[in-house]
């Protein structure tokens, strides 16, 4: 063992062959996990509270008790909480629900698909406006017009507070290194910290409701949006920004007159990723009662009924569509700055104009004729969709049964309980060591060391077992993304064809919030942590395949015809060619799945995948486990860290 | 050398960058003389700059040549301060640029010099006219009246009809137009023209250098013209210093470089080229001998020789070269024929 720690000696081991000594090391760790099976692993019964647990449980009652009474209450949270609840619900009662001295919102359905329409036609074109406005209307027949509005309203509110925090704070990053130092770590664990994780303790803070899903939603957006418009203004053309410092620019008036001219079009479509991560949140924001569809979806799941969920899940699907075409029309067109000449003007004011009228024609409709101010039950059609649904559910699994249940059993079997045995069934003290040494081959000694204390933290929080169980779905979950996602990517880097029919689903797929894809999943295979696994691939596979496309066609050119003209095959170029100098690009794909398959895997604990997302979430409606909840939480973020610094780490080692 | 020629437009001396940690432990010592690669290895320094000094005179264009890397972007953003010195001292016009304050620093880059850059630095949101006005309004001129000034510049450069076009609309030579002309547009004593014109294509490029050329003869101003084309040099610079690793190596007339090099750095320079092609008339210029002929054909110096020699060879007579309304000297068939010959050697 002291041996193994000695880093020079490993240094000169790895020569030989990392995955020899990984297998060396599996080989060591097999029969131990098999003679010492189930001793030590520190499982845990779900009700059984640790110190850790139960000492979180009492802070989290005294944090409650003190909501009217502590100074930090009646200053700082609950004058944030009463501010933001005041700003989404304004909001909310444009478009959701009931404005004062009325039975309707300020805007019935007809006068908020009229503004969606000026607005999308103003800022894009017509053919996104009809986009939007089928998209819409395909909501209200859907039956979920109000649910609709609300996570509409929810977003926006979120979104419009993160970029007026985002914005300013991405300029400073982007203008100073030393403003991106102090903010850099900050932003790279919000990237790695699953959605899951924020909510229980912000809800502690800020209570259930919109209040604190908008709050948590800001949490997870503003990163995004600091992290671009910094990206935004450091990448922009330095010339002219030189040329203007030589003419005697003052710094205020490089940022004004150069910098934020040039670089307003990026900063934009950041806008459209800001969205759509805000989007996701609201949806899953539905476990702090969020208001909107993600609560609908939450019903569905909990009575397992595919049909109900399935048409709410259509609605966010519409609405993600809506609101990313409508945000990233802008994207499409190369960024010009010249700008239209005096008769397109003249042409855009006229059309404008006429479209204005109809827009203030529906408004005043909407307001003035029930029909146009509430979706009328006739055009709702949910209820045969989700029969139909139900019954097309039904008969898939009973016909492709062979395929789901030999699909799902060999992997639960083989994979899963496999890799379960080793991490989860050996005694803790082996798994430690085990882990560690792989971290010290992967990454060296300091993550090595850094995995040693975040694994001995969670073992002392007392949630061992579950942690373990996760990172066991995590890592299989992965796999699998890695073996089609590097099909894929390798289809996609070499054909442009390929690359063409697959991007839209892609693109698709990289929109939607991850709770929509639980729905379908748990038709098909049922509340088990197969679904959940399932899940995180389908989640995660669009940026693997992005990434791993780019970095296949990135390969030089030259160096594909060589081999070619050495008479190497297809299947040689790729194995002996492609794939190794697409190295740095697989290790990244490799990370990203990780973090994203990870987000989904706890959620996973929704639908039966047990580990760390189940205490999660049974500790947000149980009293009694709130605590355990709370650390649940806890260990899924040293979990996410671990996983991300030790990938990191092998990246940074190996990728050159 | 050490002391400042107070009468010159531009006198440096001792100037010094060097970029990384603790640079100024780097001026003057041994390190300093180490290549490049090494004292990047032992340091982590790179002396982009090492212990310059020249001087230019007010209306001449000085050129400093050099291969990609020699340090020349370096220098001449030293000299405006753009990149911060580690070491010595740089007059502009007599007044000390190192130890301006920020805002008379700022006072001097909007009237006193300018800049023109490789890579155009146009604002690409922007009109013609307003990234000619850009430095007029950065100023605080009125709008009416540094358009009016902006037009003035535009027809100087040749780009009547553009102004309220937008730089992605234009050639990449229409561009460094634009470019010249807002660094006109400020009236400044100073030019600073960093490789201005290495991004355009060689037909394009010869336009802009007589354009070069003419707009000095026109407003007179002293330049300070980097390039890494040697035959640019030839073509345009009064003096030329040719750098290498960070230092001056050769300082001299093109002329001079061509017949006396101090090194053999500066004679493999001299030798890749042909003389006949970067050289101008002004090199074979000489006093007419007993008995030739002095009625021939008027040249100007400042013609390349490669593009004189047909007229020379198929004129009976020797030509006349001319420079400045002055007759410089004379140069016959014979002159031509000896150097093409010295070249094919
Ligand atoms: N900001 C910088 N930091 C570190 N090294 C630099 C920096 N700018 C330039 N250098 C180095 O200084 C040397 C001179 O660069 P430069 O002045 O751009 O040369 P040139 O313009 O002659 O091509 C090069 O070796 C370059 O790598
Ligand atoms: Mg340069």
């Amino acid at each position: 063992m002291t041996v193994l720690l000695n880093n020079s000696f490993i240094n000169r081991v790895w020569k030989i062959k990392s995955r020899y000594l990984i297998l060396i090391i599996i080989g060591i760790w097999t029969p131990l996990a098999l003679i010492f099976k189930g001793m030590a692993n520190l499982e845990l019964p779900t009700y059984q509270n640790t110190f850790a647990t139960s000492a979180a449980g009492d802070a989290a009652a005294s944090i409650r008790g003190n909501r009217t009474k502590s100074t930090a209450f009646i200053y700082f949270f609950n004058p944030i909480r009463a501010f933001i609840n005041g700003f989404v619900e304004l909001i909310r009662m444009l478009i959701a629900t009931p404005a004062p001295n009325s039975i309707i919102p300020v805007l019935g359905w007809l006068g908020v698909i009229g503004v969606v329409a000026f607005i999308v036609f103003a800022t894009s074109n017509l053919r996104t406006m009809l986009l939007a406005v089928s998209l819409l209307i395909g909501c209200g027949f859907l039956g979920m017009w109000t649910f609709t509005m609300d996570t509409i309203a929810m977003t926006l509110a979120a979104v419009i507070l993160s970029l007026s925090i985002g914005i300013p704070l991405g300029v400073f990053a982007g203008l100073s290194d030393r403003v991106l130092k102090i903010l850099t770590p900050f932003l790279d664990l919000a990237q790695i910290l699953p959605t899951l994780v924020y909510l229980a303790p912000l809800a502690l803070f800020f209570l259930i409701g919109a209040a604190s899903a908008t709050i948590a939603t800001m949490v997870y957006s503003i990163p995004l949006s600091i992290r671009i418009t910094a990206h935004a203004i450091r990448n922009l053309n330095q010339s002219p920004i030189e040329a203007s410092t030589s003419m005697g620019a003052t710094t205020r008036q490089t940022l004004t007159k150069v910098q934020l001219p040039m670089g307003k079009k990026m900063i934009v479509l950041g806008i459209n990723q800001t969205v759509m991560a805000a989007l996701s949140f609201v949806v899953i924001a539905a476990l702090i009662a969020a208001p909107g569809l993600g609560k609908p979806i939450v019903n569905a799941l909990t009575i397992r009924n595919v049909g109900n969920g399935f048409v709410a899940g259509l609605a966010v699907v519409f609405v993600a569509i809506m609101l990313d075409r409508s945000t990233s029309a802008a994207a499409k067109t190369k960024i010009s700055f010249v700008p239209p000449t005096a008769q397109e003007i003249k042409r855009r004011r006229i059309s404008l104009a006429i479209m204005g009228i109809i827009t203030v024609l529906s408004v005043w409709l909407s307001r003035n004729v029930l029909w146009a101010a509430i979706w009328p039950k006739k055009l709702d059609v949910s209820n045969p969709i989700s029969r139909f649904t139900n019954d097309a559910n039904d008969w898939v699994v009973d016909n492709v049964r062979i395929i789901t249940v030999t699909l799902k059993d060999f992997i639960s079997n083989y994979l899963l309980n496999s890799i379960e045995t080793l991490l989860a069934g050996s005694p803790w003290f082996i798994t430690v060591a085990m882990i560690y040494v792989i971290a010290l081959i992967l990454g060296g000694r300091h993550v090595a060391i850094l995995s040693l204390g975040l694994l001995l933290v969670i073992i002392a929080c007392g949630l061992w077992y579950e942690t373990m169980v996760t990172l066991t779905q995590t890592l299989v979950a992965t796999l699998l993304t890695m073996i089609i996602g590097v099909i894929l990517g390798v289809w996609i880097g070499r054909s442009e064809r390929a690359d063409k029919i697959l991007r839209p689903f892609l693109d698709a797929g990289q929109t939607l919030p991850a709770f929509v894809y639980l729905v379908p999943m748990l038709g098909l295979f049922g509340p088990t942590r197969f679904t959940a696994i399932v899940t995180g691939i389908v989640y995660s596979i669009p940026v693997v395949v992005k990434i791993v496309g780019e970095g296949i066609r990135n390969v030089s050119s030259t160096m594909i015809e060589a081999a070619t003209s050495a008479g190497s095959t297809a299947w040689q170029i790729i194995t002996k060619v492609q794939i190794p100098a697409a190295k740095k690009s697989l290790l990244l794909a490799t990370n990203q799945g990780l973090i994203f398959v990870l987000a989904v895997v706890v959620i996973g604990g929704f639908v039966g995948s047990g580990g760390l997302g189940y205490l999660v979430i049974v500790g947000s409606s149980k009293p009694e486990l709130q605590g355990k909840g709370l650390i649940a939480g806890f260990s899924i973020l040293l979990l996410g860290v671990m996983i991300d610094r030790i990938a990191n780490a092998s990246a940074r080692k190996y990728g050159n | 050398m050490n002391q400042h020629n107070t009468s010159s437009a531009i006198s440096v001396r001792g100037l010094w960058k060097v970029f990384g940690e603790n640079p100024e432990n780097i001026v003057g010592s041994t390190d300093a003389s180490l290549p490049k690669a090494e004292l990047l290895a032992k340091t982590g320094n790179t002396a982009a700059v090492r212990d310059i000094s020249f001087d230019v005179a007010p209306g001449e264009v000085f050129v400093v040549m050099g291969l990609s890397g020699s340090g020349k972007s370096t220098l001449v953003r030293c000299l405006t301060r753009l990149i911060e010195p580690t070491a010595g001292s740089v007059l502009l016009n007599g007044e000390d640029i190192l130890t301006a304050s920020p805002t008379r620093l700022r006072e001097l880059r909007k009237s006193a010099f300018s800049m023109v850059f490789q890579h155009f630095g146009l604002l690409p949101h922007r009109s013609v006219i307003d990234n000619i006005a850009y430095s007029l309004e950065i100023n605080g001129m009125k709008k009416a009246e540094r358009h009016k000034k902006a037009e003035s510049v535009i027809e100087l450069v040749g780009l009547q009809g553009y102004s309220q076009a937008y730089p992605e609309q234009l050639s990449g030579g229409m561009q460094q137009r634009v470019g010249l002309a807002r660094a006109l547009a400020v009236d400044p004593q100073v030019m600073f023209l960093d490789e201005p014109f290495s991004a355009l294509d060689p037909l394009i490029r010869r336009d802009m250098q007589s354009e070069v050329i003419r707009l000095h003869k026109e407003v007179g101003k002293t330049m300070v013209f980097i390039t890494h084309d040697l035959s640019e040099a030839m073509k345009l610079g009064d003096r030329i210093a040719i750098m290498r690793d960070g230092a001056i190596v050769q300082m001299g007339t093109p002329e001079e470089l061509v017949a006396k090099p101090a090194d053999s750095y500066v004679a493999d320079f001299m030798r890749d080229i042909s003389k006949s092609h970067v050289l101008t008339l002004k090199y074979l210029a000489r006093p007419a001998g007993a008995g030739e002929d002095t009625s021939g054909l008027e040249l100007p110096a400042e013609t390349i020789i490669l593009e004189a020699s047909k007229v020379i060879l198929e004129s009976r007579r020797p030509v006349k070269v001319i420079e400045n309304g002055k007759l410089l000297g004379i140069v016959s068939d014979q002159d031509i024929l000896r150097l093409l010959a010295e070249e094919t050697v």
